[in-house]
């Protein structure tokens, strides 16, 4: 086990009945092992995504905690939080997720650069290769297809080289085609290098890459 | 490609927006440097006039026009010619509490040799003097001979040149340092070449409304008065004692400038204030809508895990560049309107203008730079700091 | 090629404004009794210097290549560099500074002229490396 929830819930304002807010996500327990896939299953508005970002670092729990070994990372300063999140955490959000103003690959070495200046060249093409995006090495966001940028998207996660990848849909936009060569290479990440992977997604091509099935419903989490 | 080149490849990729942001830095430059330099120039004029002038009491021909006319040779270098008797010299110096009278004789030349309009000749008492001698100093170290002209910084007469008035022939000796006052069209020259060029006036049948009584005639009386007398009182006993003139405190004279200076300096920081204002509510909105139209990027940035604290430079380093880059093309703008347009710039707003020496001038600059940074680190801080309170987390479920 | 050189289009502004006004709101002294001095010469050496910067701006506008707009281009430095060399320098002006050739004519005729160097070289760069 590498990243641990401990009852993580988030409630958001509504104003719907007699409550003036919803739980988003309630009391969600969840252990990523490493050189597992986990796949995160549920209909949209389930609160796939807040979880998401719970565990990685990027929106505060109301109550619970998230450990990544033996940090509890909303214990953290946000200084080392952000520094732990480029070395350790990968995510590919939902959406549109590029720097306009760099190539795609200035984008896909980016987190290489923040703090260390390790561009981790090697990776990159090793990863464009795995996701047919080599060719678009010198091309603008801008000139980007919703899948392409999907796949940079990918592309630049798994060259981070984390030990979590959380990716939100990442097939979303992808043909049946390139659905296959994203799940196949986050598959690689976790059996042959040993990265916990959790993939949030409600296609059921999903379900044959995962080695755990959870589903979420109305902000809770059951196992499969 | 290093991560310290994400702000100019930023800047670079929206080149329109860039440029709106250094135009509303420049714009903010031009406006304070521009302002504060010609406010500078007021004031230093207003101190070159009050050390020009140097006298207590000015005495003049009783004339009503004497005293419009002698102000309008301070401010706007307007030739004036008007006369009293000599006499009046000896009944000014008789007052008791006058240390020092020293007389002058204006003389407006026809169009002279080297210019076409007229040109103020003033004639001084090289014995008692006390007023132009340290002036003409500064810039000539010899007595003036007969037929010696010194030359205001205006009149681009050259040393050595032949100058002609009412057809004798003078010798510009020296040149005058800048007091941005009127007194910088004017020409000097001793009494006795004064004499000589009046009766050439005359001989050429130009009247000075001197009486051809063969009386010596002079048209002003610089005092100074003794330490221990009250100001006030010597110049009502002149004007008791000197019959056909009147005598004028400087400081009163003074006053009226440097009202009018107050107000066109407040005016001018009125005009600079609301500029800076406007500017800084511009750049406020101007990057709050540049930050919230790129929140999803910034949120991205957090999320490949970039702190607040890294955000925040990013940000701040895109608007130093902007505001540094505006500072400078603004300070540059205003220079080359307000420098090499001194002169029109002084002869319009028609009152003492001397621009400041350069060390004043660069501190000017530097502080115009340093105020131009300062709002766009304010603007860029604000919308940072905005930036910061909100979740990536919540940013990128918006946008998605 | 149908690419603008906005260098090209700045210059022209720039020089007609020169010939313009050198003519009229930047003019030399004019004088109540209908005389002229030496800067009214000036003034007219300018309103030439202006036609030939306009010219040479418009020749660059509408070269079809980058070569030869970049030939203009720097042939247009010396013109402005005379623009800026003709009031006080080459043609004498009038006597006293407070006057409205020494006070206006000629400030203003420099920082046109010194802006328009700057458009040109800058327009010589440019080209220059579209050339390449």
């Amino acid at each position: 086990m590498i990243l641990r929830a401990e009852k993580l819930s988030k409630r958001y304002f509504r104003r719907t009945g007699q409550a003036n807010h919803f739980y988003a996500v309630r009391e969600v327990c969840l252990e990523l092992h490493p050189g597992e896939v986990t796949v995160l299953m549920g209909r949209s508005g389930s609160g796939k995504t807040t979880l998401l970002h719970m565990l990685s670092g990027l929106l505060r729990p109301d109550e619970g905690s998230v450990w990544l070994g033996d940090a509890e990372l909303y214990r953290l300063d946000d200084g080392v939080l952000s520094r732990l999140r480029n070395a350790r955490i990968g995510v590919v959000p939902q959406g549109r997720s590029a720097i306009d103003s760099l190539t795609v690959w200035e984008n896909i070495l980016l987190p290489g650069l923040l703090y260390n200046g390790n561009e981790r060249r090697l990776e990159a093409e090793r990863w464009m290769d795995a996701l047919g995006i080599a060719a678009l090495r010198d091309a603008r966001p801008a000139e980007l297809s919703g899948g392409e940028l999907r796949r940079m998207a990918i592309a630049r996660a798994l060259t981070q080289n984390p030990e979590v990848l959380l990716a939100d849909e990442p097939t979303g936009d992808l043909d049946d085609e390139n659905t296959i060569r994203a799940l196949s290479a986050l598959r690689d990440a976790a059996h042959g290098e040993g990265k916990a992977v959790l993939l949030v997604s409600h296609e059921e091509e999903a379900r044959r890459y995962a080695d755990r099935i959870y589903r979420m419903d109305g902000g809770k989490l059951t196992a499969l | 490609m290093k991560a310290s080149q994400l702000p100019i490849k930023n800047l670079m990729r929206r080149p329109g927006r860039t440029a709106a942001m250094i135009l509303l830095s420049a714009l903010l430059a031009l406006s304070v440097f521009g302002g504060s330099v010609v406010v500078r120039s007021l004031q230093s004029g207003l101190n070159s006039l009050e050390a020009r002038l140097g006298a207590d009491i000015i005495v003049l021909p009783a004339e009503a026009e004497s005293k419009v006319s002698f102000k309008n040779l301070l401010l706007q270098g307007t030739a004036g010619a008007y006369y009293m008797d000599a006499s009046a010299l000896d009944r000014v110096r008789e007052v008791e509490g006058v240390e020092i009278a020293a007389p002058q004789t204006f003389l407006a030349s026809l169009k002279a040799d080297c210019c076409s309009i007229k040109v103020q000749v003033i004639g001084v008492d090289p014995e008692s003097d006390y007023v132009v001698k340290p002036w003409i100093e500064q810039s000539y170290a010899r007595e003036l001979g007969d037929m010696d002209l010194v030359v205001g910084c205006l009149v681009t007469a050259d040393v050595g040149e032949i100058m002609r008035v009412y057809d004798q022939r003078c010798h510009v000796v020296a040149r005058l340092a800048r007091t941005g006052t009127g007194l910088d069209t004017a020409v000097y020259c001793t009494m006795d070449t004064m004499k000589a060029l009046l009766a050439a006036a005359e001989a050429k049948g130009v009247s000075h409304k001197i009486t051809s009584d063969g009386r010596e005639r002079i048209s002003a009386i610089y005092v100074k008065v003794r330490d221990g007398y009250d100001v006030d009182a010597v110049n009502s006993k002149l004007n008791g004692h000197v019959r056909k003139a009147t005598a004028v405190r400087t400081r009163s004279m003074i006053t009226g400038v440097s009202d009018s200076l107050a107000g066109i300096s407040r005016t001018i920081a009125l005009l600079v204030g609301v500029v800076w204002v406007m500017a800084l509510a511009i750049l406020l909105v101007a990057f709050a809508m540049m930050i919230h139209e790129r929140r999803r990027e910034f949120a991205v940035l957090r999320l490949l895990g970039t702190s607040r604290r890294g955000l925040s430079r990013l940000i701040l380093s895109e608007t130093a560049l902007c505001s540094l880059l505006g500072g400078l093309a603004g300070i540059a703008a205003a220079a080359a309107v307000v420098f090499p347009f001194t002169t029109l710039i002084e002869s319009r707003l028609g009152l003492p203008y001397l621009t400041p020496h350069a060390g004043a001038v660069l501190a000017l600059a530097a502080g115009t730079l340093a105020a131009t940074l300062v709002i766009g680190a304010l603007a860029g801080g604000w919308a940072a700091y905005r930036l910061s309170r909100t979740d990536p987390g919540t940013t990128l479920r918006e946008g998605a | 090629m149908k690419e603008f050189s906005i260098p090209a289009c700045v210059t022209l502004a720039l020089a007609l404004l020169i010939a313009v006004g050198s003519q009229t709101f930047l003019g030399p002294c004019v004088h109540d009794d209908g005389s002229f001095g030496a800067c009214h010469w000036a003034g007219r050496m300018l309103m030439g210097v202006g036609a030939l910067l306009a010219a040479q701006s418009l020749l660059a506008l509408f070269a079809r290549d980058h070569g030869r707009r970049a030939g203009l281009s720097l042939a247009m430095a010396p013109t402005a560099l005379l623009g800026i060399l003709t009031p006080g320098t080459i043609i004498s002006l009038c006597g006293m500074a407070t006057m409205r050739c020494r006070a206006l004519m000629r400030p203003a005729m420099i920082l046109l002229c010194v802006l328009a160097l700057m458009a040109a070289l800058t327009g010589w760069w440019i080209e220059r490396r579209k050339a390449r």
